[in-house]
Formats: structure tokens, sequence, C-alpha cells
């Protein structure tokens, strides 16, 4: 009941508090701009100049080759500038790559130099087989070059038809990709509600410190804990609210909200915690500054692999935003795993409830630092 | 004016120094110098991850690890597991007499023709020594994944530069020394102008260490001084203007959660959007403070392209600052 009580004063306060507004009014801005200025699909086409130092039947086999390959391949000529000088080029755009062909090898030096893409000229050798001369900028990894000297040691058309054969098994099946747009959300609320949960919840309480509310608790009938639950319902609902106005808009009906709710709730909790046990270190965020900041851009780190799978080192599973932002990964994918935001949850909060204790411990022992 | 103008600069240095925040603020973009240093390599040498069967065919394993990252497991359920966790790794299993390419299915679908060319190399069994190809390299050694992170770190000092100021002068406000100032020798200009100093001060030298921290040693230091430093003025209105409009704590922390917009949507904006969406993202001096510093960073900008990208940051800030001058003096008063 008291818990109650502190939690509807808190709602009050905050209702008529500059940050609440400040919180919606982002979560909208960030809507705003997810619906009108972040493409469905980004544009991540790669980009590569290339010079056919072959007959003009095999150049023009080659190109004939390529546009045919899929529907829809466009080609026209075009201009490219390079250190100051201009060349021409024929220009073919696919889905994934733009490829310029151009009509000397220096073109395709000073191109690849010039704008830091790949750039490939191929010839005969004295047995008539093809060679190839690669550009490279000279940061690609040594895998990566091992792969592109071998790749064409095969004939082309050879290699194609292998390729075409090897077999395939999927472990699952049905998995539709989500856009650009709705890939951006996971880590955008891990951000906007998980993160500045612990921000905020600890700057609310070192403003409590400066105004003495907590030394003033000592002296009313409502415990600690009671008081701090208070505030992390306040900073958890604000999350949930801000965490629903960005991703209702762009994903519909089409998810399970009762995950993305538990998810929010969860991680809300886990994070205001660790901005509680931080506050009951100091007495100023001036001085908590340089933590809370590390933990906000240590947090970020698991972003890095989010947008590249291929890249997931242990380590990086350990920092709480991981399974946030996988978490939320599974809930808007259609064929997503829903038992990954079901432990992620459980973890929160049963590492909330620990940092929560520990903290009650510390506030109790000395009502501030 | 000039030294009114350092006196309120020492002043605040002093404070700070006293707070460790300015400390804080010049270390922690080194340590994440340090921490770009330390995680770029392994972004960087991502190819594929393939998970194979443990003693099944070490000579296949010592092939796929000179192109690919390998996990070897004990049996085919292990790596059935691996392949099922929930980043891209891509199993190779053999079967009657050869080998086929084991997904999860929603991996990318290069990912999927990666493992499958290289498996079609082994089989064919095409060795590096054959190669028949020629790479020629242009010494670069700093990845574009490296480039970018610093570029970012760079904007996120002039914003920390910016946080700093809105913490000074809050704590002016609470301690009510602002209005004190209309009493002495100095001028209003004078004291918004010391008070950025401090921020502006380490947004430069915290910029520029960092820079040479993460080894961009050969690059033109002048003209990334130049960016850091338009970039910081408009960190100092809002910071200031932060400041002076917030009565508390929490609400100048509620107001840098909103300068986070416009830095990260400028920075997607440049890196994702297709090159006919990028006036979008014109009105955003932090948009053209990346595309300036991606300019330096990469050895590519001109003076001329660079100087109209500064002026336009400035033209920008100048445009902020009239229009919120009246209110600035107003808090002031």
């Amino acid at each position: 009941m008291k818990l109650l009580s502190s939690f509807k004063k808190e709602l009050i306060l905050v209702s008529r508090s500059f940050y609440f507004y400040v919180e919606l009014g982002f979560a909208l801005v960030i809507l705003a701009v997810l619906l009108l200025a972040v493409p469905e699909n980004f544009s991540t086409t790669a980009t590569q100049y290339l010079y056919l130092d072959l007959p003009q039947a095999a150049k023009e086999m080659y190109v004939d080759t390529v546009l045919e390959s899929e529907p829809g391949i466009e080609s026209e000529m075009v201009e490219i500038e390079a250190d100051g000088k201009m060349y021409d080029a024929q220009l073919i755009t696919t889905d994934e790559e733009e490829i310029y062909i151009v009509d000397s090898e220096e073109a395709v030096r000073k191109l690849a130099y010039d704008k830091q893409n790949p750039g490939a000229v191929v010839g005969l050798d004295d047995n008539n087989q093809l060679n190839f001369k690669y550009y490279l900028q000279g940061y690609e990894s040594t895998r990566l070059k091992n792969l592109i000297s071998i790749m064409f040691n095969k004939d082309i058309g050879m290699l194609e038809e292998q390729i075409g054969s090897q077999e395939v098994r999927y472990l699952t099946t049905g998995f539709e990709p989500v856009s650009d747009r709705e890939n951006t959300i996971p880590p955008i609320i891990s951000f906007s509600s998980g993160l500045m949960g612990m921000f905020i919840l600890a700057s609310y309480i070192f403003l409590d410190k400066k105004e003495e509310v907590i030394k003033a608790y000592a002296v009313t009938a409502s415990s600690v804990w009671q008081y701090l639950m208070s505030k992390i319902f306040v900073v958890s609902l604000t999350s949930v609210i801000s965490g629903l106005i960005i991703t209702m808009p762009v994903m519909g009906f089409r998810i399970n909200y009762g995950l993305v709710l538990l998810l929010l709730l969860t991680t809300g909790f886990f994070s205001s915690s660790l901005g509680l046990l931080i506050s009951s270190f100091y007495n100023d965020l001036m001085k908590a500054f340089g933590v809370i900041y590390l933990l906000m851009i240590l947090f970020m780190v698991p972003a890095i692999a989010y947008f590249i799978p291929g890249w997931d080192p242990f380590w990086i599973k350990l920092i709480p935003t991981y399974p946030l932002m996988q978490g939320f990964k599974e809930i808007i994918l259609s064929s997503g795993n829903i038992a990954y935001p079901l432990y992620a949850s459980a973890g929160f909060l049963a590492g909330g409830i620990v940092l929560f204790a520990v903290t009650n411990i510390r506030f109790k022992k000395t009502l501030s630092v | 004016m000039l030294k009114r103008i350092l006196n309120i600069f020492a002043r605040d240095l002093k404070i700070n120094s006293r707070e460790f925040i300015t400390l804080y603020m010049m270390i922690i973009p080194l340590v994440m110098a340090v921490g770009i240093n330390f995680i770029s390599p392994g972004i960087n040498d991502t190819t594929v991850n393939l998970a194979l069967v443990e003693d099944e065919n070490p000579g296949q394993a010592d092939y796929f690890d000179d192109f690919a990252h390998i996990e070897l497991f004990e049996d085919r359920q292990e790596v059935e597991d691996r392949v099922m966790a929930r980043d891209d790794v891509v199993g190779v299993l053999p079967e009657g007499g050869g080998y086929y390419i084991l997904a999860q299915g929603n991996e990318l679908e290069s990912i999927v023709e990666y493992a499958k060319l290289l498996n079609v190399l082994y089989e064919s069994d095409v060795q590096l020594e054959d190669a028949r190809s020629e790479i020629i390299e242009f010494g670069r050694t700093v990845p574009p994944l490296k480039k970018r992170l610093v570029n970012m770190l760079l904007l996120l000092i002039s914003m920390l530069a910016g946080m700093l100021i809105a913490m000074n002068i809050l704590e002016e406000k609470m301690d009510k020394t602002v209005s004190a100032i209309n009493v002495t020798p100095a001028s209003r200009s004078a004291f918004i102008l010391g008070k950025g100093f401090t921020g502006m001060f380490i947004a430069v030298v915290s910029s520029i260490a960092c820079i040479l921290i993460t080894g961009f040693y050969d690059i033109n230091i002048g003209q990334a001084a130049l960016v850091i430093f338009s970039t910081t003025i408009l960190s100092l209105i809002i910071g200031f203007l932060q400041g002076l409009n917030s009565n508390d704590i929490m609400e100048a922390a509620g107001s840098v959660k909103l300068l986070f917009l416009p830095l990260g949507g400028s920075v997607a904006g440049y890196e994702f959007v297709a090159e006919k969406w990028q006036a979008f993202f014109w009105w955003s001096p932090f948009y053209w403070a990346y595309k300036a510093n991606d300019n330096i960073l990469s050895k590519s900008g001109t003076w001329p392209q660079l100087l109209l990208y500064i002026g336009i940051i400035l033209v920008i800030c100048g445009v902020v600052y009239a229009l919120l001058a009246p209110r600035i003096a107003r808090k002031l008063q």
C-alpha cells in the first residue's frame, strides 16, 4: 500500500517534470525519423572497377553474361572522376553491386586508390588462360586476400556449376528477414529505454540526495526499498511507454507485445537497479559521471555484433545489452525463437533483484553516502 | 576582455579538476580509442565462421583455416547446435565421400555462398601455392570500420564538451551565481566564452589524442582540429542553452539525450542512406562534421572541400546562435 502510494506520488511528480515530456518527445522524434527519413532498406551496393584486357569479342561476351545473369540488371555509359581526371566507363548496376568497366589499367588503379574500392584487371597469360590482377587497399584481411588469390584458379564456368550443385541443408525453414528499418528498432530501444534507465535513475537519486529527500525518508513510515522501488517503477513505466511509441507504429500488430512488455519491464528494472547501485556510491552525478559514462559506452558495443553477425566474440555476450538486442530481434522476427526473450527477461529480472537487494542494503546502512 | 575570459576559463578548469569531471572527460575518450584499437582487427578479420567435426579431416580444417574462422566440435550434433546458435556459423559435414553445407536458414546469402565456394575449392584441390592472381596493395592499414568508429568518437567528444558546459552553467545556477555576473566587470559575452572554453579546450585536446592513439598519425591534424573546433562551437551553444534552461540535473540529462538524435541520425544518414536522400541531412552540422572527418581520416579531402564543410557548420551554428541569443540573454538576466 505504501509502495503504491509512493508510486502514485512519483507518477504525479514525474508528470509535471520536463524530463517526462522530453522522454516522450524523444520517442516521437525517433518514430518520425524512422518512418520518414529511414528507408525501408539501406543502400548497400558494393562498387568495383574492372578493366578487361581481352579481345573485343571476349569483352562483349563477359558483359552480355553479366547482363543476362539476372533480370533487371542495367547498363549505361558514364563518366567517373578520380584524382581530377575524368574516365569513361560502362556502369553495370545489379542489386548488390556497381561495376565500372573502364578502358585502361591506369583508370582502374586511379579509381581504386581514389574511391577506396577494389579494382581488377582481367587479362590472358602466355597459355591463353585468364589471369587476374587485383588492386586492394591494404587493410583487407589475410584470409580474404587468400581467397581472392585462388578464387579463379578454376575455370569460371566449371566453378559456378560446382557451386550450384553444392548441397546445402537448412535446419530451419520459413525464415523471413526483417527490413532494415525494422532491424534498427532493437538497438534504438536498447539505448533509449534500457541504457537511459540507468542514467535517469541515477540522476533522480542524485537530485533527491541534493534536496535531502532521502534523509527525510528516515522519519517517514515508508521503508527505503519502497522509495527505491517506486522510482524504478516510474522509470520503467516511462521506458515502456517510449518503447511502445517507437515499436507499435513501425511493427504494427505483427509481433507479440506481451513479450515486448516483459522484456522492456525487466530490462528497465535491471538498468534502473544498476543506476541505483551506482548512485549509492557517490554524492552527485558529476562524481558518478565517469562510471555511468563508461558503462553506457560498454553497453553500446554489442550493437557492432548486432549489425555484423559474423563477429560475435564470447566476451560481448556477457554485456547485458547483447541479450536485450538479440531478444528484441527474436521478437520482431516472424520465425523468432520465443524462448530467447523469455530467458533474457528471466536473466534481467534475476540480475535486477540481486542488484536491488545489494542497493537496498547499502541505502539502509547509509541513507546517503 | 581576454583576461576576464581566461580568468573564467581558468576558474572552471580548476573547479572541474577538483570534481574529476574534466579528468573523466579527457580519459574516457582515450579509453574508448584504446577499445577501438582492441576490437577493430577482430572485426576486420571476419570472413565466415565454419564449424567442423574434430579429427574427421584435419587436412580440410587446416585448408579452411587459411580462408575462414574454424571451430571444431566432437560430433555432428555439436556442430548442429553451434550452427543453431545466434551468430552466423555454417557447418561443413561429411556424407558419402563428399561434404555438405549445414546452415541455420537465417544467414546472409553471401555467407552460405562463401562456404560453398570454399568447399568447392577444397574438393577441387585448389591450393594457395598455385595462385594465379596478382594482388597489388595501396598500403592503407586502417580498415573502414575503424575509421567510422573514430569519426563517431570525435563527434561524441564534441557532444561531451557541450554536456560539460551545460553542467558548469547548471552549477552556477544552483549556486545562484549566474545573476551575480551582472555586477562584475566581466561582460555577458566574456562569461559565455569563458564558460565555453573549458569544453572546447578539452574537446580539441582529447580529439587529437584519440586520433593519434588510433593510429591516424599521417592525417592532416590541422584540418582535423579545425573541424573539431567548429563542431564544438555548436556544442557550446547547445550546452549553454541546456544549462540555462534546466533547473536541475534531471532536466539537463533529458536534454542531453535529445542531442544524441541529430548526432546518431546524421551518422546513420551519411553511412546508410542512398545519395539521393542525403539532402535530408544537410541541416545537421553533425552531418557535415562527420563528412569532413571522413575526408580527413581517408586522406581524400582537399582544403577547398574542407573549408566549404567548415563554412556550412559555422553558418548553421551562426543561425542557431542568432535564434537562441535573445533567449540566452534573457536567461542571464
